[in-house]
């Protein structure tokens, strides 16, 4: 567990400063040091860096490449093998993100609380309760709130429910399986009550003002000539915050990326959003109907995957969460608050869960029925989604970027399953085909891990 | 181990480690000599030498957290009652079948989850297992397709379960993967394969035209004629009460601890009293129109399978293997205690029981449908939570076959009570997640008292 809690938060300031005592003490060049800190944090040029994350690769530490490497392979074997190599077509591909939106935002969710070595099995119900709720509070006749107390409304529910959870789990010392395993009977039956029995609904309309704000979250569309402005803003925001970040650190004297390193990646970044933003500009509608736009949900699944990145890789909480995920003894004898930081996790992983019931109501066009999805699938999937991305479930390893990938890999694989026309075996390999990537992605994940040596899961 | 850690644990939560302990301190120590350095090891029972010390030492033992199924049987008690007082039908002897008949799908499959529980590990398969299970068997016996023979094809779809727990099993225990992935992505792609099985949308077993489809549909649906019931249950009787009588007589001679004779009179006497009821509620009429009396074949069925596990895992090497790897892992390995083999049995098991379960899931809906297949795995949820219920932990090393009874019963008791006072299902979900936050609460509760803490 030693050797994995200092394979994950490399760039932490703990990180570094562990590193900053000992080059005040050791020489560099005595061998020893490499034993204990990462490769990647003692490189100075590119080369030694791109050989330091090559090590870290074959140590078994293979961070995202494992679950990009799998979305190229899909993307490649579907574009082959669906009718009319229809797959990457930009509509399908538009499509796939809308449909995956539950699952990214679900499984970041469930990130937080895997982190901590515990599980949360309720998201899926409270996800489906956020988003009534929200539906709920923007009907007219009806409440009638604006959209965004309704959307503030049901975070907090959700967040309280989380909380509630997170204390019974944190104080009681019950363990986080069964009371979440409760919670998901709980909100599933209050689910259906509050949606007012097995065949009630609320739809939000794409019409009324109020409403449709919620409604095209998920549908609507940003007009292209926005959408290259926010794509200009967000590199904008993204380059310079990367660029200072790295030159302050140098000015210090701290650790830092080479400067070409954070040129690198600052293109990265750059192109990843022209590429995202060429392909949702496309006309993907006929001519005759325009269809084309960054859609909301994209800017939305960043805001999240943003604010729970910082929010795990750059303030003390999320430091706590790595930690007590990596050894809750050693954390709370370092003087972390045990209790209060699970029962944290634990509500904000509710209310991000709530979102991402908001979004799937939406995605369904503002439709929500007890059929719109099942809370039970909706939790496996969005576990599923968080460990193919790379989420260890033992704790203390994972970032709120693996969900987002897992989620949009599952979401890909189930949709280009659709598009086979496979008849009577459709809905069999829907099932069938991201349960057969969920084993494969952790049985590679053990097998490299296993020439590593370094971790041993039991 | 000897035979004498087995011997010591006719009636206690077995802990390994402990029963050696045992051994030893009653061989070489004087009992009366150092009474507190024994007790501190022993478990009372085992020192109390007459029937009001076993009184005593049992009522110390629930004080010291380790409850057993007191607190199910407590629950069941309340259940009961609270029922009963809001609708007098719940304990009516038509009722009373009914419910034991929806409950037996909980049983089975709790009694397969236990399995896993035991060794520390989950399967979260079991719901679909048993699925593929009732799909397998009510496919081959139809005159349009296979036709085989109604044993044939529970053999088969036994068969098919047990495959698929080996495979998982290997996978969790040589892969070292953990098990509640292998037994998601499992759950997953059974849910699949189980719709290919199926093929078209419907198979029945419903048709009294074909022997098979008849017997299988009996299994569920079919009892024994009163006179028939008495005559197993003395037969019942008479077997158990001269095996524990003979056990304990055989104890005695061996001079090794044994029961006071009064304490065995009453466990025989209990036991018949017991089955006297519940002969006795089942051969009442319970049709509307006609006659159906008579003690239902799966309350035998679930018995057998319950003596059979209990049997496999209290006084089998196996068993106490399956307690030794769930108690501490490392320390099982070390006394020579082969991981990776007794994990994968017990995966194997949990599967053939989740098939048990499926052939009587078969009988029980008579004909299975893809939205019978999509509903299932919520069963997996509600098999843990019965285990839970009845008092096993999830922690591995602690609970017995017949928690899974006990569990599904009380599982079985709040869907029928509250389906009986015209709640709907929904609702039926917030009480069973009560009742399953209750017990697990219980367990924290209880346990912190206890000195011995994981």
């Amino acid at each position: 567990m030693t050797a994995d809690s200092a394979g994950t938060p490399t760039e932490t300031p703990e990180g570094a400063a562990d590193y900053k005592d000992l080059t005040a003490s050791v020489d560099l060049t005595a061998t020893p040091v490499a034993a204990d800190v990462p490769p990647e944090i003692i490189a100075q040029s590119f080369g030694q860096y791109l050989r330091a994350w090559w090590s870290s690769i074959r140590g078994g530490n293979s961070g995202v490449l494992t679950v990009v490497l799998a979305m190229v392979l899909v993307a490649i074997v579907f574009e082959i093998i669906t009718p009319e190599h229809a797959f990457l077509r930009p509509s399908n591909l538009v499509y796939i993100f809308g449909l995956s939106t539950v699952y990214m935002v679900l499984a970041v969710a469930e990130t937080a609380v895997l982190l901590l070595g515990e599980i949360d099995l309720s998201v899926g119900a409270v996800a489906m309760i956020g988003g009534v709720i929200a539906f709920k509070l923007v009907q007219q006749p009806g409440p009638g709130w604006p959209w965004w107390l309704a959307l503030l409304a049901a975070l907090v529910c959700c967040g309280v429910i989380g909380a509630l959870q997170g204390l019974l789990t944190a104080r009681l010392k019950i363990p986080s399986f069964v009371v979440t395993l409760a919670g998901f009977l709980l909100f599933s039956g209050i689910l259906v009550v509050i949606l007012g029995g097995a065949d009630g609904t609320v739809s939000v309309s794409s019409t009324a003002p109020n409403q449709r704000v919620i409604y095209d979250m998920v549908q609507g569309l940003i007009v292209p000539a926005v959408s290259w402005a926010g794509l200009a803003a967000v590199v904008l925001v993204a380059g310079a915050t990367l660029w200072l970040r790295a030159a302050a650190r140098r000015r210090h004297g701290l650790t830092a990326p080479p400067v070409s390193l954070t040129v690198i990646r600052i293109l990265l970044v750059a192109l990843v959003g022209v590429a995202v933003v060429l392909i949702c500009t496309m006309n993907r509608g006929t001519p005759l109907v325009t269809v084309e736009g960054v859609p909301w949900v994209i800017p939305i699944v960043l805001v999240v995957l943003g604010v729970w990145t910082v929010g795990l890789q750059r303030t003390r909480f999320g430091r706590y969460i790595y930690a007590i995920g990596g050894n809750p003894e050693a954390a709370r004898r370092a003087g972390v608050s045990l209790t209060a930081v699970r029962t944290w996790a634990f509500a904000l992983c509710g209310a991000t869960a709530g979102l991402g019931g908001i979004l799937l109501g939406s995605f369904f066009f503002g439709e929500y029925s007890t059929n719109t999805a099942d809370p039970g699938q909706l939790v496996l999937y969005a576990v599923a989604a968080a460990v193919i991305g790379g989420v260890s479930l033992f704790g203390g390893r994972g970032k709120a970027l693996h969900g987002v990938l897992g989620g949009l890999l599952i979401g890909g694989i189930a949709y280009g399953v659709s598009l086979l026309n496979l008849g009577e075996l459709a809905t069999p390999l829907e099932y069938i085909v991201p349960g057969g990537v969920l084993i494969g992605a952790v049985l590679v994940d053990v097998l490299s891990r296993r020439g590593s040596g370094s971790v041993n899961r039991v | 181990m000897s035979d004498l850690p087995m011997a010591a644990n006719s009636g206690q939560a077995p802990g390994g480690p402990a029963d050696t302990a045992t051994a030893d301190t009653g061989l070489a120590v004087d009992l009366t000599a150092a009474p507190e350095a024994a007790e501190a090891d022993v478990p009372p029972e085992l020192l109390a030498q007459s029937l009001g010390g076993y009184v005593r030492a049992w009522w110390q033992r629930i004080r010291g957290g380790d409850s057993g199924v007191l607190p199910v049987v407590m629950a069941i008690v309340v259940v009961a009652i609270s029922f009963e007082i809001t609708n007098s039908k719940f304990l009516s002897p038509q009722n009373l079948v009914n419910l034991f008949e929806q409950s037996t799908v909980y049983m089975v499959l709790a009694m397969a989850e236990i399995f896993a529980l035991l060794l520390g590990e989950i399967d979260l398969s079991v719901g679909l297992v048993m699925v593929l299970g009732s799909v397998v068997v009510a496919e081959l016996v139809q005159p349009s397709g296979p036709n085989w023979p109604w044993w044939a094809a529970i053999i088969a779809a036994l068969l098919a379960c047990s495959a698929v727990g080996a495979i998982q099993g290997i996978l969790v225990a040589r892969l070292k993967m953990p098990s509640f992935i292998v037994t998601l992505g499992g759950l997953l792609i059974l849910e699949g394969v189980g719709i290919i099985v199926l093929g078209g949308t419907l198979v029945g077993i419903g048709n009294s035209r074909f022997t098979n489809e008849v017997v299988l549909y009996d299994i569920f649906w079919g009892q024994l004629g009163p006179v028939a019931s008495w005559i197993l249950l003395a037969v019942i009787i008479a077997a158990a009460g001269t095996g524990t009588w003979l056990r304990d007589v055989r104890r005695r001679r061996h001079g090794l601890d044994a029961p006071p004779r009064s304490l065995t009179a009453m466990k025989i006497v209990l036991m018949a009293v017991a089955g006297v009821a519940v002969v006795v509620i089942c051969n009442v009429n319970r049709a509307h129109f006609g006659t159906i009396e008579g003690v239902p074949y799966i309350i035998v069925i679930v018995l057998v399978v319950l003596a059979a596990w209990t049997v496999l895992l209290q006084r089998t090497r196996f068993g106490r293997y399956v307690y030794a790897i769930g108690g501490n892992p490392e320390a099982a390995r070390r006394a020579g205690v082969s991981l990776p083999s007794v994990r994968t049995w017990g995966f194997i098991l949990a599967a053939m029981t989740s098939g048990i379960a499926g052939v009587l899931f078969a009988s029980w809906q008579v004909s299975l449908t893809t939205n019978i297949i999509k509903t299932a795995s919520s069963y997996v949820l509600l098999a843990v939570a019965a285990a839970v219920i009845g008092g096993t932990s999830l922690f591995g090393g602690r609970g017995k076959t017949i928690h899974g009874v006990l569990g599904g019963l009380v599982i079985g008791g709040i869907y029928n009570g509250l389906y009986l006072i015209g709640v709907s299902s929904q609702w039926i979900d917030v009480v069973v997640a009560a009742v399953l936050l209750a017990a697990a609460i219980i367990d924290v509760i209880s346990r912190r008292g206890a000195p011995r803490q994981t």
